[in-house]
């Protein structure tokens, strides 16, 4: 299945803090359900999303088929200024991955 | 002279895309699957059918003491949730150094839903969104902090299941 949503993540500076939100555009198939065929899809869903702030890796989630479709996160970081850049990298069970950059802003 | 140029270049082509081929075959065999990221994603814990072997398999042996000082949200309203493919969590505490933080269904097939790794610099509330399987479940969070399990609960009956 083919989502042609992009990944998007937005980083802002709320009371001293980052606050960070990230939507990754994913089907997170567990591979037990049937689609409209009545066949079973593959399954694909995102194992590995990792976070980095300024080449420190802040947050690490592990993530198994129970994850929603299109997955959300939002949390925020101790301090921080406006210009830190935030970067994510996920990858799928089938190997494939994502990356992208933000850069705090007020 | 023309003939002889279009016949190497067949030649090319021909061992061009038989390696092409080859690689894909290797490629879908599994071979060359990236195993250091494979690794580090804890199979046994996702692949427990019991939330009991979960939290053996991921936190060890250790008491879990049922904690008011996680406050835990799931769902909105709370309790009836009519779509469970995207149930949004909400978790906050004063809890310190808080390590690992982890969210379970104990219906759903695999009760794992993911497991998160915090480092001192990461705040609570932390919001995500997870699949719940039909009819009346627990969702289960457990947290880490400063060498102490916490764990709360909160039950939820979800009418459409979410495709888990």
């Amino acid at each position: 299945m083919i989502i042609k949503a992009e990944d998007r993540i937005r980083a802002t500076l709320r009371a001293d803090n980052t606050h960070i939100r990230l939507l990754l555009a994913h089907p997170m198939h567990s591979g037990r359900q049937l689609n409209k065929d009545n066949m079973l899809d593959n399954a694909e869903f995102i194992q590995d999303i990792r976070c980095w702030r300024n080449d420190n890796e802040v947050l690490v989630i592990k993530c198994g088929s129970g994850t929603s479709q299109n997955p959300y996160f939002s949390f925020e970081l101790a301090d921080g200024q406006v210009g830190d850049t935030i970067a994510i990298r996920w990858v799928d069970n089938t190997g494939a991955k994502g990356d992208m950059k933000a850069i705090v802003d007020s | 002279m023309i003939n002889k140029m279009i016949d190497i270049e067949r030649r090319i082509l021909i061992k061009k895309s038989l390696s092409a081929t080859t690689i894909a075959m290797v490629v879908a065999s599994g071979l060359l699957l990236p195993q250091r990221v494979l690794a580090h994603w804890p199979t046994k814990a996702f692949n427990a059918e019991t939330v009991e072997d979960v939290l053996l398999a991921l936190l060890g042996k250790a008491n879990i003491s049922s904690s008011k000082k996680l406050n835990f949200s799931v769902g909105k309203p709370a309790k009836h949730i009519v779509n469970g493919s995207s149930v949004s969590v909400e978790i906050n505490s004063e809890l310190e150094n808080i390590e690992r933080f982890v969210i379970l269904v104990d219906n759903n097939p695999f009760p794992l839903v993911m497991s998160m790794d915090f480092s001192p610099d990461v705040l609570l509330p932390l919001k995500t969104r997870i699949k719940l399987i039909k009819g009346k479940s627990q969702v289960i969070a457990v947290v880490r902090a400063g060498g102490k399990l916490y764990m709360t609960k909160r039950e939820v009956r979800v009418d459409t299941g979410g495709d888990i």
